[in-house]
């Protein structure tokens, strides 16, 4: 199988291409600092996107539109518990990742309880998260505590903190999904639910399971986020909604489930970061930006998928 | 009695009704909001709320209840205006999701004969008041104090807000004409940052690389401290941000003001207006002569008294002012 037959790669080389094109305008300057700064704001979008595979994995209607407004309010209630606090950052990570576990476990109970489909029960469930994290402070932005915040913004190796965690999560991922029956199962279950369930895989234990863990991953990442940019906002996640989708469709995942591509998401992410600072750098206005983007996100995912069929 | 007579006199009670002025303690008024997910739009519920209720309390006004739609869709205002004219309120004030799209609905809350006074999101319907902001003299202030303090000029970082969005445009282009004006200035770049700190700083980080050194930063309000964060994340010194009256920019820069003397301008609408929308509409209801189009002032902090409203300031929140009924007094008898 040649290098370019592989899905994800499609993403990495579009990510190069844009960190190439940026260094062409200022001949060579500041490819460092981009980056970083690439790796840093990239990470974010890994995070959730490594979530939203998993759960897009699970086969066609599966997507969790609640993102944002876990993001919101785990940041929220994390940064209230600490309240700034020295020494409390493990208290908040405890409280970011419990607000995850139990918006999942609502999510997983409005799906399979009520019998709604997904995209139904998490865009109104966020009605209900994003109301929550309203009421629980009223907008106000707290900050987090200075070590915290430190290790958000600080740097390991040379490389940012928040990107090893990333990298990490990623790596877990990988292996669960390659090497562990839940990955297996996982896999069986987004290529057919029916085939599956007579295989003998507990495909509701899978799809429970999988809803926790796209809720821990953006609470995780929200809680990273507020920590990194000084504080949670009340709109803090809104662009990773479409932002979780994008990099799973670009990295190579397959949109009708049962095919996930852990690296792909990294490139991705990477990517969705660069293209908007190269247009930027080149002086696009809004319109001329978003229509640009639009077009190279509907060429690679072309170019991913039909790699893909031919071989 | 002739049915001509009946009309008569029922318009002649109308008449000394109008005429009599002064009594708005039966009336009731809405609150119409498209969108409650940041801080600005959270302080203005709070300060419509407080001002609501102490007029209900002084007997001013019978209601000032206050609703928000949950998807910040036009379709949806337009459905909840609806239903306070069903539900029988006198006034609406309202910050409305577009300028156009609600026009129908204000129309129809004029002919059921309620008033409809529009504010910071303002509607084109021209039954309706409007107290709007001037979002270009505001851009264009900025440039005028950058010029102030760097009579050299030197090369400008703009930060945008939501792409689309009037109020936007409106910024921009005042930012431009004072470039214009005043040509030792260059804008080097631009970038959106959704008037979000978080958006801002990352759309700022991915362009400075690109840049060359940049004197002076240029916002349209809860922007200034993620841009202030990225200069610092990417090593560079601090240009002069013009901030946007946000409790977290105010706190930054008293610190930088400690640390090294740094001094800048911060200005905004206060979320505050929403009082000043009430008021406004209860002077409609009591009879009083309100030109159409209001105009706002909008609310500079500079060092003087930058420890002032940083007290005021709740942690976390924009710095607001409450209007009074003597504040809308003065704003409708300027527009005259």
């Amino acid at each position: 199988m040649s290098a370019l037959s592989r899905p994800w790669i499609w993403s990495w080389l579009a990510a190069a291409a844009a960190f190439a094109l940026t260094l062409v305008l200022t001949s060579g300057r500041g490819g460092g600092e981009l980056a970083y700064a690439a790796l840093s704001f990239g990470a974010f979008a890994a995070i959730v996107g490594l979530g939203q595979m998993l759960v897009i994995t699970l086969g066609p209607g599966n997507v969790d539109l609640s993102i944002p407004a876990t993001m919101t309010l785990a940041a929220t209630l994390a940064l209230k518990a600490m309240s700034s606090d020295p020494g409390t950052a493990w208290l908040g990570l405890i409280t970011a990742l419990a607000v995850g576990v139990g918006t999942g476990l609502a999510n997983y109970a409005l799906i399979f309880l009520l019998r709604l489909p997904p995209i139904i029960a998490t865009l109104a469930a966020s009605l209900v998260y994003q109301s929550v994290a309203i009421w629980s402070n009223r907008g106000l932005r707290i900050k987090p505590p200075e070590g915290l915040a430190d290790f958000a913004t600080g740097r390991f190796l040379g490389l940012p903190n928040v990107a090893w965690v990333g990298l990490v999560l990623a790596i877990v991922v990988w292996v669960v999904l390659e090497r562990s029956v839940w990955g297996r199962w996982l896999l069986a279950t987004g290529q057919n639910l029916r085939v599956a369930r007579l295989a003998g895989v507990p495909v509701e234990l899978v799809r429970a399971t999988t809803y926790v863990s796209v809720a821990v991953f953006a609470s995780l990442a929200g809680y990273l986020l507020a920590s990194f940019s000084g504080g949670a906002a009340l709109n803090m996640g809104a662009e990773y909604l479409l932002m979780s989708i994008a990099v799973v469709v670009i990295g190579g995942s397959s949109i009708a489930g049962g095919n996930s591509n852990v690296p792909g998401v990294w490139g991705a992410a990477l990517f969705m970061f660069l293209v908007v600072s190269m247009l930027n750098s080149y002086g696009a206005g809004a319109g001329v930006r978003n229509v640009l983007t639009g077009a190279m996100i509907i060429a690679i995912v072309i170019a991913a998928s039909t790699r893909r069929t031919r071989a | 009695m002739t049915i001509s007579k009946m009309l008569l006199s029922a318009a002649g009670f109308a008449m000394v009704a109008g005429l009599a002025q002064a009594d708005t303690s039966g009336k009731r008024i809405a609150l119409s909001n498209n969108y409650a997910g940041n801080s600005w739009r959270q302080a203005m519920l709070e300060t419509f709320q407080e001002t609501g209720k102490q007029a209900v309390d002084d007997g001013v006004v019978a209601a000032a209840d206050a609703y928000t739609t949950s998807e910040n869709q036009a379709t949806e205002q337009a459905a909840q205006i609806q239903n306070m004219i069903l539900q029988g309120y006198d006034a609406i004030v309202l910050n409305a999701a577009s300028p156009t799209a609600l026009n129908g609905a204000v129309k129809e809350a004029c002919d059921a004969g309620l008033v409809v006074v529009s504010f910071d999101g303002i509607v084109t319907e021209p039954c309706a008041w409007r107290i709007a902001v001037d979002f270009a003299a505001m851009g264009k202030e900025e440039v005028d104090y950058l010029a102030t303090r760097l009579p050299d000029g030197g090369k400008l970082l703009e930060i945008r807000g939501l792409a689309g969005v009037f109020v936007d445009d409106e910024i921009s282009k005042g930012i431009h004409e004072g470039v214009a004006e005043h040509d030792q200035f260059e804008i080097v770049g631009s970038v959106h940052g959704d008037w979000a700190q978080d958006v801002s700083q990352k759309a700022v980080a991915g362009i400075l690389p690109s840049l060359p050194p940049v004197v002076g930063v240029v916002t349209q309000g809860g922007d200034g401290y993620g841009a202030a964060q990225a200069f610092k994340a990417a090593g560079r010194d601090t240009p002069l941000i013009v901030l946007g009256n946000r409790q977290d920019e105010l706190k930054w820069w008293s610190e930088q003001h400690e640390a090294n003397g740094y001094e800048t301008m911060s200005l905004s609408i206060a979320p505050g207006v929403a009082s000043l929308a009430f008021w406004v509409a209860q002077q409609v209801l009591d009879g009083a002569d309100v030109p159409k189009d209001l105009t706002v002032p909008f609310l500079k902090i500079t060092q003087d008294n930058l420890a002032e409203a940083l007290e005021t300031t709740p942690e976390g929140s924009v710095a607001n002012v409450t209007y009074t009924l003597d504040d809308a007094k003065t704003v409708i008898s300027d527009a005259k």
